[in-house]
């Protein structure tokens, strides 16, 4: 056996966020060449740009499953950016310290979230290239923020409606247009 | 907390009786078996009694047992010797125990390792084809991990014909199932007293009548200049007595097939995704390798282990090593599925009572880790 915490191990055998999201803003799939460890991450991100939720499955080692279950406890809550920045010897010390062998393991932690938000960033970059090729028709539109589900303007109920029905169209996906400061 | 021991293969726990008979030898009579004297002569006598009975265990002569540290002394007397006598590589197979695996690879020139299919047994087509021209070939008497018996007479056979010596080790076999050196044609064997209920530190290689070795540790004239080194009298005694006692309770391996029976029935019935390595070929009574698809077995092991039973596996994460088993790789598996393995080994010591406790423990354990994995 290695030499485990205690906080390590509540947080093999009780891990935090475990599942899925439905309809997630990101999601990655990840794997660690060096032991074949496996992870899926979902993540919900809010309007101020927070990871809302966050939901992960690991295929792994007690040091897998705990550092998994530690970063989604220090990313939930913070902005993007902010979590992005978690390193992993945070993560070893979130879990009150990790054998020098199972270091690797909190890496892929790190690796599932930064791929997730790279695809939160690809799917928010789909909808504003969509945005951006259907505004022409409407003049008086103004874009506030784009989100993968939705986008928030300023303009009529009217254009709002056509716009977001137009968006949903081109992407295949319901996108959700909402009227800002009202 | 309740103890089941299920890592037979790993060690054995010391027999009571042969604890017993090993006592004195660590205490009052801690004479030199090698001296002149009546008090280290009368040592000597208990020693080739034990050498008698592991001689017996095995159909051999007393003549052609030569006492070693164990296993891995005795790989390397076998294949290092065959390699100083003759040169030329050594013939194994992928699935041997590093003691053969990492000495054969480091002997005279690349060695020609042979392959085994999905139930882990060996490609005899293969190796009768890389005979030639061999220092010795060594195939294993059953696989550590998976249990698979080995075709051990029919490549002696084939060794014999090339005029290649042949080894093997016998060190998971030897206690477990019936071996017998003459019938099976070997020129060497390879035994080890604590995978039989004997103490740790102590094993011999068998060394057929006629065949001659050069000695891997020179120094002093004990074990007739083949093994220098003061005696480990206790140790030597201990496996006499393992010897005998497993030669003697040999008839309960059907009992200990019987368990490994329910134990992977149970498996199979109560965790999904349970699939048993080598299922349809000869295996040890003993040992399964269970492979729970979609979760990885170190975390399997740490659950089962704070419940108090105590299994194993070949899986990077818990040897901290990079590569998974090793064997389980050569028998085709991948990354996944051989990180996935858990080896379970009996013996006459394991108890229904301990079979039903690890199914129940496991079914949970299985059901939780399959419920946060990303492949199921």
């Amino acid at each position: 056996m290695w030499k485990y915490t205690e906080v390590l191990m509540d947080h093999f055998v009780n891990p935090r966020n475990v599942g899925a999201i439905e309809n997630p803003d990101g999601h990655s799939e990840v794997g660690s060449p060096q032991c074949g460890d496996a992870m899926n991450l979902d993540i919900e991100i809010d309007e101020n740009d927070r990871i809302a939720d966050i939901r992960f499955r690991t295929f792994g080692c007690a040091g897998a499953i705990a550092s998994a279950s530690a970063l989604t406890e220090m990313a939930k809550g913070l902005p993007v950016e902010e979590a992005l920045k978690i390193k992993n010897s945070q993560i070893a010390d979130f879990l009150g310290g990790m054998p020098p062998e199972k270091y690797h393991c909190s890496v892929m932690g790190q690796q599932a979230l930064k791929s997730a938000v790279a695809d939160f960033r690809e799917k928010r970059g789909q909808v504003a290239d969509t945005v951006d090729s259907l505004l022409s028709r409407f003049a008086n539109l103004e874009i506030v923020k784009v989100h993968p589900r939705w986008v928030a303007v300023r303009g009529s109920s009217d254009d709002a409606e056509k716009f977001g029905k137009m968006l949903s169209e081109k992407l295949g996906r319901a996108i959700d247009v909402k009227r800002s400061g009202e | 907390m309740k103890r089941v021991y299920l890592d037979n293969n790993a060690t054995t726990i010391i027999d009571p009786e042969v604890l017993e008979e090993m006592s004195p030898f660590l205490g009052e009579e801690y004479g030199n078996p090698s001296s002149f004297h009546t008090f280290g002569s009368s040592v000597m006598e208990r020693i080739s009694r034990a050498r008698e009975l592991v001689a017996a265990l095995i159909g051999a002569h007393p003549d052609e047992i030569v006492f070693t540290s164990g296993g891995t002394e005795s790989d390397n007397t076998a294949l290092r010797g065959c390699s100083l006598l003759r040169g030329g590589p050594v013939v194994t197979t992928a699935v041997e125990h590093p003691a053969v695996l990492d000495t054969a690879r480091q002997l005279g020139g690349p060695a020609r390792i042979i392959g085994v299919d999905s139930m882990g047994m060996l490609d005899m087509q293969s190796f009768r084809h890389s005979l030639e021209g061999a220092a010795v070939a060594s195939v294993m008497f059953a696989n550590n991990e998976t249990g698979t018996l080995m075709p051990v007479k029919e490549a002696a056979a084939a060794s014999g014909e090339a005029g290649v010596p042949f080894h093997t080790d016998a060190v998971q076999a030897v206690g477990k199932v019936p071996v017998d050196v003459e019938e099976l044609g070997l020129d060497m064997l390879s035994l080890s007293a604590h995978k039989f209920h004997g103490p740790k530190g102590i094993g011999a290689l068998y060394i057929r009548r006629g065949f001659s070795l050069p000695p891997l540790l020179t120094g002093g004239h004990q074990e007739k200049g083949m093994r220098a080194g003061t005696y480990n009298s206790a140790g030597i005694i201990g496996l006499g007595k393992a010897a005998e006692l497993a030669a003697r309770h040999l008839s309960e391996e059907k009992r200990v097939a019987g368990l490994l029976a329910s134990l992977e029935n149970g498996l199979k019935a109560s965790c999904p995704g349970a699939m048993i390595m080598a299922e349809g070929s000869p295996r040890l009574p003993n040992t399964s390798t269970v492979i729970f698809r979609g979760i990885e077995s170190e975390a399997v092991l740490t659950l089962l282990d704070m419940r108090g039973v105590y299994a194993s596996s070949g899986s990077a994460c818990s040897t901290g090593s990079k590569d998974p088993s090793h064997v389980l790789m050569a028998m085709g598996l991948d990354h996944n599925l051989a990180n996935s393995a858990v080896r379970f080994s009996l013996s006459r010591f394991t108890t229904p009572e301990e079979i039903e406790y690890t199914i129940r423990a496991l079914s949970g354990i299985v059901e939780r880790l399959r419920a946060i994995s990303p492949f199921v």
